[in-house]
């Protein structure tokens, strides 16, 4: 879960009165955010990733007054009218970052942008980037004091022999080339925001470079600093919707504070203003009363639903059969309906009305093919072979051990050596647990029925899992004999004889290895390993293995009718 | 150890082994007390069976020893040569008295050196060097202090001075001995204990005895049973999957079917289908483990064009209006055809319900699932999770509570509380809470209730609650075990003494 650190004084300043830390434990445990800690002036608070906006000052405080009722509804976002300043955005931007939005918010009157507010809206930024954003891949934010830049501004993919700026970091003008050489932030963000010899460039009217586009602002006209009024939020990104949730999101920093919100044209090259719904519209959602009631398993009068809703910062009008539901802007987490239910029974407590037991009875039972597989297991243990559970995801050293290089199954990206592969056969497995136990006594006798992963082209996956059972049996004086004899005293436990074939299989001596065949399927596997193979295992005494086809078998012995 | 304490009574009903018999008759038969040695010859047993049987005996308290310490004195080869040819300061005096030469040369170091100290000692000598007798030394013929001790113990007379005789070991010259010697006699409860002729009672019971019949004449020998007997360990269930199948009962109680899936899935079903926005961080290869060199398939039928209108907000085929806003982004048939190591049991449910069960129905599934994950003590790449879905008509979150209540009585882990959470596919999520007694609140149900973006383009239109177990957690603190690798362990000795 994403997790921050918030000033809990900057919090409180919003709420009634000041609150205890058991209260917070207590209030926060029934909301998406958990208290991590509370330390002096400082809340340490995570929340699932549909309630970032509990991850900020304004968005915690407004969910708290809502719970508790000092203030309640919708929270008010006063709009300047007009159509506002604009952004002209060059066709050059395609595809590359096609997507802006922008849009201006102005403290309340006679006040400025305060230390605190700013370190707020930063830090809100970066967890907007890393999440929303995608590690701003698909949308990352710009702040600026709309004092230091010139409307229009324009948002263009330019050569970058004629872009020079001071980084937001630093004290001298350089070269766009020069930036994405040698500045950090070019190193990991750099991709996103050029294209061969070009950069996204994001200028004002007198030309000055507010930013690069999503990698660093400008320090001229792209810094925001305590004292500073009126600010340009503005998010460019590769998908509408993020560019717009993500500004949303940050709304909430300012709209706490009672800023006031001013719409920011965008004005496509081809003339034409984008007419869209301006990103700080509240977020209008119909509740269908059966979701609510479906959910809650309660019903729920109309009265209470208001109440709620308005509990949780949402204002409700009735429609037929349902609720309009208007949301603040950052509550990006509602889809539908259902979202929207969600939020009111968790306002209602989950405790509100007493746990239930579904009424039906239904048939509990293991699938057949289940107690198929299981049934081996005593037999096993009964005939001394110790059960073992181990990884389906195994090391490329044991593949190679086992001589099954060719047929496993490798992953794009195992975590380390030790889990490369998948299992294709048990053998596998049951030699690296041998080799695990060569300073314990002989005879060993281990058996385990469980998942392989095998190649097959036909199945959706192109892979197939399979259940098998495979047992091996080491020691001074054990031979072929003792698996053949073994699993064909298993098969007579299911009432089958197989038909012993001889057969190449890996890691086997030749001649001293056969495939079992029931009905003409393979069903098991029988050999005597390698002495070379012993050897690079370091075991010290002759194995012999068996492995059966569960998977395989089960058709072939199944009583008809079961599946 | 085999034999009882020493404080056990003697009136212990313990009876004797044939060699302890035959010792104890041994010593019955004579009157006095027994030297050990003799003991062998008169009951014809080896020294070692006697000495083990003696001291099983004495345990019993049925026999008293006699335990006597003797020194002997012999003179060392050295000892002998001084006998012969005089001590060494003897020697020295004779050489120095008839002004003989050579004599020091001929003597060890040591030997000088004492024989000059004690020369010196008993006024023989003028001080310094070289050695010169004393004008006023004692006559030739008196005797130096050493030699008549020497000669009694070649003559075998005693008493002997003590003092002399270690002095006379500390130069080489005498050896002592020390030796024990046992004797042994009956103790009162050996004279009146029953001893029955050999043969009389049964010891291991044989074929021969069981055919013949013989063992109706005579008596059992009662064994001694606290003695220590052979190490012996056998196969056992292995205990993770054991554990797993009684928490299986819990569900199948509460009438659970079981389903299965395929541990590699695509994306479609591991993600896709549970609504899961095809760049969600989750599905990353920080996460999700992916397969080299293998290319999935699309599933059969028009399942998959419903699944893309719901990620893409449109309404489903044959609809008219939207599920809900979904993601708005491009379905991608790419992504979803991609095979991986399954992230989530979930991607059974999803497949459980694509089959269109008739409701009402409850199904579980408990399995390996796999992530991308540095193993260590409470991360493994592999995990287990029970799965449950419910769908009927009127499910609601009061039920989904209702059923982990259900299940943490039926584990005996008391009340759950539960608290909001975060599942793409469920809306509402919840998290279920039990109090652990050492390891306090744990969350051990998360859940939800299907969103309808994951049912309606699987044809459901029942509510359905679903929730994913982390079982392995669970598994860990019922077996006590503190290392999730310990779940998967294969030594032998562990496996056989069930120490997990």
């Amino acid at each position: 879960m994403p997790q921050t650190t918030l000033s809990l004084s900057r919090v409180q300043a919003m709420l009634p009165e000041p609150l205890s830390p058991e209260r917070w434990e207590q209030l926060l445990f029934a909301s998406k955010a958990e208290l991590v800690g509370i330390d002096g002036d400082t809340i340490q608070i995570s929340a699932t990733p549909d309630r970032l906006d509990l991850l900020s000052e304004g968005g915690l405080g407004l969910y708290v007054e809502g719970v508790l009722g000092s203030r309640t509804g919708l929270p008010r976002i006063h709009c300047r009218t007009g159509p506002g300043p604009a952004i002209e955005v060059a066709a050059t931007v395609h595809p590359l970052r096609p997507e802006i939005s922008g849009l201006i918010v102005h403290p309340p009157r006679g006040s400025r942008i305060d230390e605190g507010t700013l370190a707020e809206a930063i830090r809100f930024q970066e967890l907007i980037h890393a999440s929303v954003g995608r590690d701003r891949r698909k949308a990352s934010l710009g702040l600026y004091a709309v004092d230091r830049i010139r409307f229009p501004l324009r948002y263009a993919l330019e050569p970058m022999e004629s872009v020079s700026f001071t980084p937001l970091d630093r004290n001298r003008q350089t070269s766009a080339s020069e930036f994405f050489e040698e500045h950090p932030m070019a190193a990991r963000y750099g991709a996103l925001g050029r294209s061969g010899d070009e950069c996204l460039v994001l200028r004002d009217a007198a030309d000055s470079v507010a930013s690069l586009p999503p990698i660093l602002n400008g320090r001229e006209s792209g810094e925001v600093r305590p004292g500073d009024r009126a600010l340009l939020l503005e998010s460019t990104g590769t998908s509408q919707r993020a560019v717009r949730e993500s500004l949303q999101l940050l709304l909430v920093v300012f709209v706490a504070r009672g800023w006031s919100v001013e719409p920011v044209r965008i004005e496509p090259a081809s003339g034409a203003t984008e007419s869209r719904e301006p990103v700080f519209s509240p977020r209008e959602v119909t509740l269908r009363t059966s979701d609510l009631v479906g959910i809650a398993g309660d019903e729920l009068t109309a009265p209470e639903i208001r109440r709620l809703a308005r509990s949780c910062r949402m204002d409700a009008r009735p429609i037929a059969g349902g609720w309009k539901i208007s949301a603040p802007p950052w509550r990006i987490d509602l889809l539908g309906s259902v979202d929207v239910a969600e939020d009111l029974v968790l306002a209602r407590g989950l405790g509100a009305s007493p746990p239930l037991l579904p009424s039906s009875s239904t048939l509990g039972r293991r699938r057949p093919e289940t107690i198929f597989r299981r049934r081996f297991s005593p037999i096993l243990l009964g005939m001394g072979l110790s059960s073992l559970y181990t990884p389906v995801v195994v090391s490329e050293g044991a593949v190679a051990r086992s001589e099954r290089v060719a047929e496993t199954l490798r992953l794009v990206n195992p975590p380390s050596q030790e889990f490369a592969a998948l299992r294709s056969s048990l053998a596998i497995s049951l030699l690296e647990s041998l080799r695990h136990n060569v300073r314990h006594a002989y005879p060993q006798r281990i058996s385990e029925t469980g998942p392989v992963v095998i190649r097959s082209p036909k199945a959706e996956s192109a892979t197939e899992t399979r259940y098998h059972l495979g047992f091996a049996l080491a020691g001074d004086g054990i031979g072929f004999a003792d698996a053949a004899a073994l699993v064909d005293y298993l098969l007579r436990t299911v009432d089958v004889g197989g038909v012993r074939e001889p057969a190449e299989i890996p890691a086997t001596i030749p001649g001293r290895a056969a495939r079992v065949r029931l009905a003409g399927e393979p069903i098991a596997e029988i050999g005597e390993f390698h002495p070379r193979v012993l050897e690079g295992a370091g075991i010290p005494v002759p194995v012999v293995w068996g492995e059966l086809d569960l998977s395989a078998l089960w058709p072939l012995v199944r009583p008809s009718g079961t599946v | 150890m085999p034999v009882p304490t020493d404080e056990s009574p003697a009136s212990n009903p313990i009876d004797l082994s044939p060699l302890e018999t035959a010792v104890l008759k041994v010593l019955r038969s004579r009157t006095g007390p027994v030297a050990e040695e003799e003991i062998p010859a008169a009951s014809r047993l080896s020294p070692d069976e006697v000495r083990g049987s003696l001291q099983r005996l004495r345990s019993k308290r049925l026999v008293v020893v006699e335990e006597i310490h003797e020194s002997t004195v012999r003179l060392t080869p050295r000892g002998e040569t001084a006998l012969s040819q005089g001590l060494p300061e003897r020697r020295l005096l004779d050489a120095l008295r008839s002004r003989r030469e050579g004599i020091e040369g001929a003597m060890l170091e040591e030997e000088r050196s004492a024989a000059i100290g004690i020369l010196r000692r008993h006024g023989y000598l003028e001080p310094g060097m070289p050695l010169r007798l004393r004008p006023d030394a004692p006559p030739g013929e008196g005797e130096l202090p050493l030699e008549a001790t020497l000669r009694r113990i070649a003559q075998g007379t005693v008493p002997l001075d003590e003092g002399s005789i270690h002095l006379l070991e500390r130069r080489g010259l005498v050896r002592i001995d020390h030796a024990t010697r046992r004797r042994w006699a009956p103790s009162e409860a050996g004279v009146s204990w029953p001893i029955e002729e050999a043969g009389a009672r049964i010891g291991p019971l044989t074929r021969e005895m069981l055919v013949s019949g013989a063992w109706k004449s005579g008596s059992f020998r009662p064994y001694d049973v606290r003695a220590e007997v052979p190490f012996v360990s056998g196969a056992r269930p292995h205990p993770y999957p054991a554990w797993i199948e009684e928490f299986e009962e819990i569900l199948i109680g509460l009438g659970f079917e079981q389903a299965e899936g395929p541990l590699v899935e695509t994306e479609f079903w591991n993600a896709d289908v549970l609504f899961m926005p095809q760049d969600h961080p989750a599905r990353s290869i920080h996460d999700v483990l992916y397969l080299t060199g293998v290319e999935g398939r699309l599933p059969e039928g028009r399942l998959f064009e419903r699944v893309a209108a719901a990620h893409e907000g449109r309404p489903l085929p044959g609809s008219s209006a939207p599920l809900s806003l979904g993601w708005t982004q491009r379905y991608d048939t790419a992504v979803a055809k991609r095979p991986v190591l399954r992230s989530q049991t979930t991607a059974v449910s999803g497949r459980y319900l694509a089959r269109a069960p008739e409701p009402p129905f409850r199904m579980y599934s408990i399995d390996r699932n796999f992530r991308f994950e540095a193993v260590d003590p409470s991360h493994h790449i592999e995990f287990g999770q029970c799965e449950g879905v419910l769908g009927q008509e009127g499910i609601s979150v009061r039920h989904l509570i209702g059923i982990f209540q259900a299940m943490a009585s039926a584990l005996g882990v008391g009340e759950v509380r539960v608290r909001p959470s975060y599942f793409p596919f469920t809306e509402p999520s919840i998290e279920g809470y039990v109090k652990h007694p050492r390891l306090g609140w744990m969350e051990v149900f998360p859940g939800g209730l299907f969103r309808p973006e994951v049912l309606r383009p699987l044809g459901i239109d029942v509510p359905v609650a679903a929730w994913g177990i982390g079982i392995t957690r669970l598994a860990m603190v019922a077996l006590g075990c503190n290392d999730i690798r310990e779940l998967f362990e294969d030594d032998l000795e562990v496996l056989r003494e069930g120490r997990i």
